[in-house]
């Protein structure tokens, strides 16, 4: 059994007793390194969304935890993820947002795929002239696919491909929300915005699954919506996070609002709800729009939030839109000083993980035992990097 | 053959994939010997590959006839 960088087996006591987790998983680079590993490319994680590549041949490179890979949008309008570098010589495909007309091309020795991935050329391999080699299959030397599941438009990858399909690890949260399992209509270019966070990844999730803090950091909220009009949403091991009974509309200044998602509940007529989705994507829903959040960790102390709001139809209201993307904004803007006073707050090192609010703090709980969780699977694990420490 | 390089290295400078297109297949119907013909057309029909270009079949047909390029 390897040494383990951290004890994690206060974290997964109950809640009343648990502490969450130790510092060390929000600002130690080796921590930072297990965690990719057990948490975040054994799982289906948040890559990007699908309104990032919408046209056929739509190309985008993405670094998703030093990883080089390639979104692309094939001949059929499938989305695909693949490793971003040619089976060749490693060089890295696509290293800026194009369109790909025909073929992906490698930049160094012109090694060519197909948008699905299949090698389709290998120009002058075996000499001069001579595009063919024995020693080279192009059969076998496709470019590698990273699995890949679209749901709510963010495109999901499980980087092991050892995860549970898609569709069976998050069952439940599919059909909490099989409501909303509708076309969704990305509100363009004022409804996507960056949010650069100096915190852990982790830390955004924490505070996006909690009512608790709304009255103090979102006071604004307060004069509809209280806290006690609002609960928890806990699926131990799934997800968790919060909704609330008084979601009220935006209206336009002729009185009009969004239109509504077709044929939900009137539950829906006043209840929103907000669930993260573990490890890293943060998801919102209510009756006439939806919203995704993916949070991309870009170190153990850096994080981005990329923000995507959509509606039922692509002709809704562009002075609207642009008044509810400022309205989140403005709350996801709120969340920043707690989430970078938390990540300051984590180099104390007499600090222990800190306690929960049994009453209040439960879908944050579940979050620290799912992670909690991961790490003692992967460290029970036989992989490499459970054993980095060693 | 002068004035062709001229055009080709013009072509590669400013990325305009359709006439290196144009460029390869001439320089490769102008070579002397079967390499460097295969050789020319192989860039014409990478290039042709890149763009999409229907151009791509018939010089891969040519260079599959000639035993350069997979059937």
């Amino acid at each position: 059994m390897a040494p383990q960088l951290t004890d994690l087996s206060t974290v997964r006591r109950p809640i009343a007793e648990a502490n969450g987790l130790p510092n060390a998983h929000y600002i130690d680079a080796a921590v930072f390194d297990e965690e990719r590993q057990a948490v975040l490319f054994d799982n289906w994680s948040g890559l990007a969304v699908s309104a990032d590549i919408p046209d056929v041949g739509d190309a985008v490179p993405v670094t998703f935890l030093g990883m080089p890979l390639l979104l692309v949008r094939d001949r059929r309008g499938a989305v695909r993820v693949f490793q971003n570098t040619c089976r060749h010589r490693g060089m890295i495909l696509v290293d800026a947002p194009r369109k790909i007309e025909g073929a992906i091309r490698c930049p160094y020795h012109s090694w060519c795929y197909s948008t699905e991935g299949r090698l389709v050329s290998t120009p002058h391999v075996g000499g001069p002239g001579q595009n063919t080699h024995a020693g080279i299959d192009r059969a076998l030397l496709g470019l590698i696919e990273i699995r890949s599941h679209i749901w709510m438009d963010v495109i999901w990858i499980n980087i092991s491909g050892n995860a549970a399909p898609f569709e069976v690890a998050n069952a439940d949260l599919m059909a909490r929300w099989a409501e909303f399992d509708k076309p969704l209509f990305h509100g363009g270019t004022s409804s996507r915005f960056q949010l650069s966070v100096n915190c852990n990844w982790k830390l955004a999730v924490e505070n996006y699954c909690e009512s608790y803090h709304l009255p103090w950091v979102h006071p604004g909220l307060n004069s509809y919506s209280r806290l006690e009009d609002h609960y928890h949403i806990e699926q131990p091991g799934r997800y968790s996070g919060q909704g609330t009974l008084v979601y009220r509309q935006l209206k336009g200044e002729d009185g009009k609002s969004f239109p509504d998602f077709d044929g939900l509940a009137d539950k829906w007529n006043t209840a929103a709800e907000y669930i993260s989705a573990y490890p890293n994507v943060l998801l919102g829903v209510h009756r006439d729009h939806a919203f995704a959040i993916i949070l991309v960790p870009d170190g153990p102390e850096r994080t981005t939030e990329n923000v995507h709001l959509y509606y039922t139809a692509d002709d809704t209201d562009a002075d609207l839109r642009d008044r509810n993307s400022a309205l989140w904004k403005l709350v996801f803007e709120e969340d920043i000083f707690v989430v970078e006073g938390m990540q300051r707050g984590r180099h104390g090192v007499k600090f222990d993980g800190g306690r929960f609010s049994p009453a209040m703090d439960g879908p944050t709980h579940l979050f620290h035992d799912w992670i909690a969780a991961q790490f003692d699977r992967h460290r029970a694990s036989d992989h490499p990097a459970a054993h980095a420490a060693e | 053959m002068s004035t062709l390089n001229d055009h080709l290295l013009a072509a590669h400078e400013a990325g305009d994939i359709t006439s290196l297109i144009d460029l390869y297949t001439q320089a490769g119907d102008s070579s002397q010997g079967s390499d460097a013909a295969a050789f020319y057309l192989t860039h014409a029909m990478v290039f042709a590959l890149e763009l999409g270009d229907p151009r791509a079949a018939v010089l891969r047909a040519r260079l599959v006839a000639e035993g350069r390029e997979e059937a």
